[in-house]
């Protein structure tokens, strides 16, 4: 009865997108008239209120934009099978690749092994990773993986380095305010200069065409140079925030770093 | 038969939906954000988006009008966390042409208001379906087909929806 019901209600929606009245579709069916009437009144209610023709200046300039693209692409494609087939792995490798904005340019190995942090849920430092919006939404998911993190403190050589608890994380999940906190633990109190973030892996998949794209980091290391405190009273909270956004027309991918919403604040230690 | 080069046959395809679905995608959108021109833009990002990303549309999977309509879906919530970012509410800031009568004008934005709040109260599936169905003039065949669903399953949610929206507004009413 309920998928007589549902085929017969569905096709009155048919029609009625198509054009035909309430009335024709309950003339048709008298013995479900009374159960079909509220809910193509619904219907109708709803389509008429948000019922409105685009304007023809819009349409024409949209359809001019698309011809546009067409010729484009169509000119961009043109040419012998081998050049189709540049053109493919072109793409492909663009699309690989990765620009990070970095603050500094070369990275210059490590040549010594800096003491390792010890994480505790109550430390005065915690690190935190997020992400502007941007076009993170043409991912299905983003999974960036940060092997390590060292901090090197004003003006001395010395460096301190952690390995975060949660290594892998995905962008798409910590969008605007989100944010996932990677490690916590004690950091002697001080000035610091600077801090290398070693990230390992960025992996993700597009939500439109399925496809799975490697970024690299290049160097693997994001090198942050904004000088920061730590102190014992207070928590410094520590956040990398990065994004990623489309570079053109050709499926382009890079990640940049948001500067504004990266680096140190402080906030209170709540007392046990 | 001569067989042609099936990207060329997407390109052709989808100018053609163009003329169709324009105007259907950017009611569609409009439902969802409550702004006119914003729609329409949209509208013609989708299409834009869709010929950007051609190569890798596969026939076998949805029909190319579902697939316009989830990269317009995408699109809609891009924008959606773009707006909320600048704490608006965009479907409640819809505003009725100015050439409208004073009375009239307020008695349709009463009637929006009404539809707009039934509407929210169905789940998020629910209102997909209708969008696609009411304003984006899809079958329930394709309509399943875009959401991942069965088209008897579609049908049942339509119904289900519908009802809902029937006793919300009814007691809006009385």
């Amino acid at each position: 009865m309920n998928e007589d019901f549902d085929r017969i209600l569905d096709e009155c929606i048919d029609r009625m997108n198509g054009g035909d009245s309430l009335v024709d579709c309950l003339s048709d069916y008298p013995a479900y008239s009374e159960k079909l009437r509220p809910l193509l009144q619904s219907t109708y209610d709803v389509q008429k209120t948000y019922a409105f023709a685009p304007s023809a200046d819009g349409k024409r300039a949209a359809r001019q934009k698309l011809h546009a693209a067409l010729g484009k692409r169509r000119q961009g494609t043109a040419g012998s099978p081998l050049l189709r087939l540049i053109s493919r792995r072109a793409f492909w490798a663009t699309a690989a690749l990765l620009v990070l904005a970095i603050v500094g340019s070369l990275v210059v190995r490590s040549v010594f092994n800096p003491p390792a942090l010890v994480p505790s849920p109550d430390g005065n430092f915690a690190f935190l990773v997020s992400d502007e919006p941007d076009d993170i939404n043409d991912f299905e998911y983003l999974d960036i993986t940060i092997s390590r993190v060292r901090m090197q403190t004003l003006g001395s050589d010395k460096w301190l380095e952690f390995t975060p608890d949660i290594r892998t994380v995905d962008l798409t999940r910590l969008q605007g305010e989100q944010f996932q906190e990677i490690w916590r633990g004690h950091v002697p109190a001080g000035q610091y200069a600077r801090v290398r973030i070693y990230v390992s892996e960025v992996n993700g998949k597009l939500k439109l065409t399925g496809q799975t794209l490697d970024l690299n980091v290049p160097g693997g290391i994001v090198h942050m140079l904004v000088p920061f405190e730590v102190t014992t009273d207070m928590v410094t909270i520590y956040t990398f925030d990065i994004t990623v956004m489309a570079t053109g027309d050709d499926g382009t991918y890079m990640l940049k770093l948001q500067l504004n919403e990266s680096g140190a604040r402080q906030e209170a230690k709540l007392l046990k | 038969m001569n067989k042609g080069n099936p990207q060329d046959d997407h390109e052709i395809r989808l100018a053609g939906l163009y003329e169709e679905y324009y105007d259907k995608i950017a009611r569609y959108v409009y439902v969802r954000i409550g702004n006119r021109e914003e729609a329409e833009d949209i509208a013609g990002e989708v299409f834009l988006k869709a010929l950007k990303a051609l190569d890798f549309y596969q026939e076998r999977g949805i029909p190319m009008q579902g697939w316009l309509f989830r990269i317009a879906h995408n699109l809609t919530v891009d924008h959606l966390r773009k707006m909320d970012k600048r704490t608006t509410t965009p479907i409640e800031s819809v505003e009725l042409l100015a050439k409208d009568d004073p009375a009239d004008t307020s008695e349709k934005n009463l009637e929006f208001e009404r539809v707009t709040e039934a509407m929210k109260q169905l789940t998020v599936e629910q209102r997909e379906v209708l969008s696609l169905r009411f304003f984006g003039g899809l079958t329930a065949k394709e309509v399943g087909d875009t959401l991942g669903k069965a088209e008897g399953a579609v049908r049942e949610m339509q119904r289900a929806a519908l009802e809902k929206l029937r006793t919300i507004m009814g007691v809006q009413r009385s």
